[in-house]
């Protein structure tokens, strides 16, 4: 009886999983087949498989340029996020008049989505002058709520006897925090580069509405620009696809638990 | 964390494949992306076909394949292009007597890759 | 100098009320204040990008919403000229609002559906990291990509469901998804559907791993059956992954942007017009920022309304429970 339900559980798992894959195997199949790809009725398996509309796509449009523009937009995004939420973290860790007037603040910028925001938001990158410039792509993203209270929470975890040699040391807060509170803090660091670079890497609204100029967007702009102007009948656009979201499973399956544990810990804050 | 444990994490070792493999791929285009295009021309006999005009086409970004050179077939049927700077390009064959040969469309793996054809280009005999 | 020292020490334990507590008082205040001056610099970055990110547009949308703004003329004030436009004469945000409450009534759909695969995942099934694996793995990518996915399997020629409907006989002509009046905005929930019920899954399953063993074991004892214990148990003590579920749904109807825009582009005649695209296309389509302005301050009344009615849903306090 045990052994029915538990064969009957893992069929009925797999076929949740060929329902969630079956997406990616459909585009996967189209990008390397040599046919035409309205042909009805499609093939299961590619004809004649290759690898040529990758190289298409390469040279056909500026895959470089969309992917150094992504990975610099979100590297400045990680390194701000880094160092912004570590340092209101840790200010949190202390007791100050008025913490939970900014606990609540940070905590009522979380029910604010992003797309509540976008016209002000472009109107302000605007006043500072920073429009179709990788800091203006960059500047919403540099902070997260959820990522300072991760970093709170692992702070807040470490015994304040260490932060008290440290100040009899006479090392000032700022080499605290550096020196001996970010080190014993790794996971927590782990899962602020994690969350920060998936959320700055898949971000398609603010690209959308700060760049003007074709060099400066990135990688999912790059995709729907790419739609629009695209329409052969070979899986060139969906080689597109799979090489723009190939980095994104692969960061993704490096650093899985991290960025489940940001998530849910996040989450548990409410 | 230890140097051996910074080595064997996979945060360093996966990166460091995509670098590697990045540096390699980089490396060997670039030994072999001269541009050269060489084949030969057959009659449909399999006898060479001395005097045939060639014509390299390039394709560009709308699927149209603009003529970039041409160039004749010396006495053995063979035939050399060193410019070509494209990553898929046609080869259209005309016979000394006029008649044109079936189109090859060449896919490269990377721009102005080197490539030999394996199977000569045919063109048909005139039927007098 | 030297001597001094030893002279205070001596007479803080004594009760000697001269110099001492006065100048312990002043170096405690001041190492008050240069505590707090550190804290401040501490949280000015991020408050600074929240204060021009979050709570300024807030509160920009509001003043825009009553006026008439254009980045050429100066603004005039309007009253609710701007609402008035937006409730009796504009047909599109009307349209834009039941598409935007359908997507929203479609998630409870979704979160059952990962609850089930939770509960799936959650036993000691073997290779069950593998399945949460596969599951999850559509959250974490690009939903301009994910768009651009589905838009190719409802294709009526080469799409894998048009190609299993036609095969197997359930229909005679393909159905045009993505261009049909009925289908469209059911098409882009599905796919929306199928990229976020991975984070569902993965709330759902932390809630499941801390609800405490021992309730289960009491409730075998006194012979409940397993559906008792499901709705008596399970439910209540997920109360707080529910809530974190239920907003996250309501906070898809908006990030739905991307893929709207890549699979429909609105719609047939807006039929998958959501009112962030709405929003979208009036102010940097039109370039009508003091309309978009209102039309997001209505937008995110809604998001506040339903939250609280969902807090309201589950008991009140978020969902969270008092320990035992």
């Amino acid at each position: 009886m045990r052994r029915r339900s538990h064969i009957l559980r893992h069929l009925v798992m797999a076929l949740v999983c060929a329902l969630m894959l079956i997406p990616f195997y459909w585009v996967a199949k189209t990008a390397v087949t040599n046919e035409n790809i309205y042909a009805y009725p499609p093939r299961i398996l590619p004809l004649k498989p290759h690898l040529y509309n990758f190289v298409d796509v390469w040279y056909l449009i500026p895959f470089a340029r969309y992917f150094a523009n992504s990975v610099i937009v979100s590297l400045i995004a990680v390194a701000g996020n880094i160092v912004f939420n570590a340092a209101a973290g840790y200010a949190l860790t202390k007791n100050f008049a008025g913490k939970r007037i900014v606990v609540l603040l940070f905590l009522s910028c979380m029910l604010i989505p992003f797309q509540a925001t976008i016209i002000p938001a472009y109107l302000v990158s605007a006043r500072l002058g920073v429009l179709n410039s990788y800091l203006g792509l960059a500047l919403p993203l540099l902070s997260t709520i959820v990522c300072i209270f991760v970093f709170k929470a692992a702070f807040e975890a470490i015994p304040a006897s260490l932060q008290q040699a440290a100040r009899i040391d006479g090392l000032g807060e700022l080499r605290i925090l550096f020196r001996i509170m970010l080190p014993l803090a790794k996971p927590a660091i782990a899962t602020n580069i994690i969350l920060s670079f998936i959320w700055s890497w898949n971000a398609f609204l603010w690209p959308l509405i700060i760049t003007r100029d074709v060099t400066m967007q990135t990688l999912p702009l790059g995709l729907a620009r790419f739609l629009a102007y695209v329409e052969d009948t070979t899986g060139a656009l969906y080689a597109f696809v799979c090489m723009v979201l190939l980095p994104g499973i692969i960061v993704f399956l490096m650093a899985q638990k991290e960025f489940i544990r940001g998530l849910t810990s996040g989450a548990t804050k409410g | 964390m230890s140097t051996r444990a910074i080595l064997t994490s996979r945060f360093f070792v996966v990166p460091a494949i995509a670098i590697a493999t990045l540096i390699v791929w980089n490396l060997y285009v670039a030994a072999h992306a001269h541009g050269e295009v060489s084949g030969k021309v057959v009659r449909a006999d399999g006898a060479p076909a001395r005097g045939a005009t060639v014509i390299l086409y390039e394709r560009n970004l709308t699927s149209h394949f603009l003529e970039k050179t041409r160039t004749t077939t010396d006495a053995a049927g063979e035939f050399r292009f060193n410019d070509n700077r494209s990553h898929q390009i046609r080869l259209d064959t005309i016979g000394p007597d006029g008649r044109q040969g079936p189109p090859r469309i060449l896919r490269l793996w990377f721009a102005a890759q080197d490539v030999d054809l394996r199977r000569p280009l045919v063109v048909s005999p005139s039927k007098n | 100098m030297n001597t001094a020292p030893p002279q205070r020490a001596g007479a803080a334990g004594s009760a000697d009320a001269v110099a001492p507590p006065a100048r312990a008082a002043d170096w405690y205040r001041r190492k008050r204040t240069r505590e707090a001056m550190l804290v401040a610099c501490f949280l000015l970055p991020s408050l600074m990008i929240f204060f021009l990110y979050r709570i300024l547009p807030l509160g920009w949308n509001v003043i825009l919403s009553f006026e008439y703004w254009s980045p050429l003329k100066a603004a005039r004030f309007a009253g609710l000229d701007n609402y008035a436009e937006m409730f009796l004469e504009d047909d599109v945000f009307w349209q834009a609002l039941t598409n935007t409450l359908i997507f929203i009534l479609a998630s409870p759909i979704a979160i059952l559906l990962a609850l089930a695969v939770a509960l799936a995942v959650n036993s000691d099934l073997k290779g069950a990291a593998i399945y949460r694996t596969i599951i999850f793995l559509s959250y974490p990518l690009m939903s301009v990509a994910v768009g651009i996915v589905w838009r190719w399997l409802y294709d009526e020629r080469g799409g894998f469901i048009n190609f299993v409907l036609r095969g197997t006989g359930l229909i005679k002509e393909p159905i045009p998804f993505l261009q049909s009046f009925g289908w469209a905005l059911p098409s882009v929930i599905l796919a929306d559907i199928w990229q976020v019920v991975g984070f569902y899954m993965i709330i759902l399953l932390t809630g499941l791993q801390s609800i405490p063993q021992h309730l289960y074991e009491a409730a075998r004892i006194d012979g409940a059956p397993a559906s008792a214990r499901f709705l008596r148990i399970t439910l209540p003590m997920l109360r707080p992954s529910l809530f974190i579920c239920a907003v996250i749904g309501i906070l898809n109807s908006f990030t739905a942007f991307d893929l709207v825009y890549v699979m429909t582009g609105g719609g047939p005649a807006h039929a998958t017009e959501l009112l962030v695209t709405h929003i979208y296309n009036m102010g940097f389509g039109e370039t009508r920022f003091d309309y978009a302005a209102a039309l997001t301050v209505v937008q995110f009344t809604l998001l506040v309304i339903l939250t609280f009615l969902a807090n309201r849903a589950v008991g009140g306090n978020a969902g969270s429970v008092e320990s035992a």
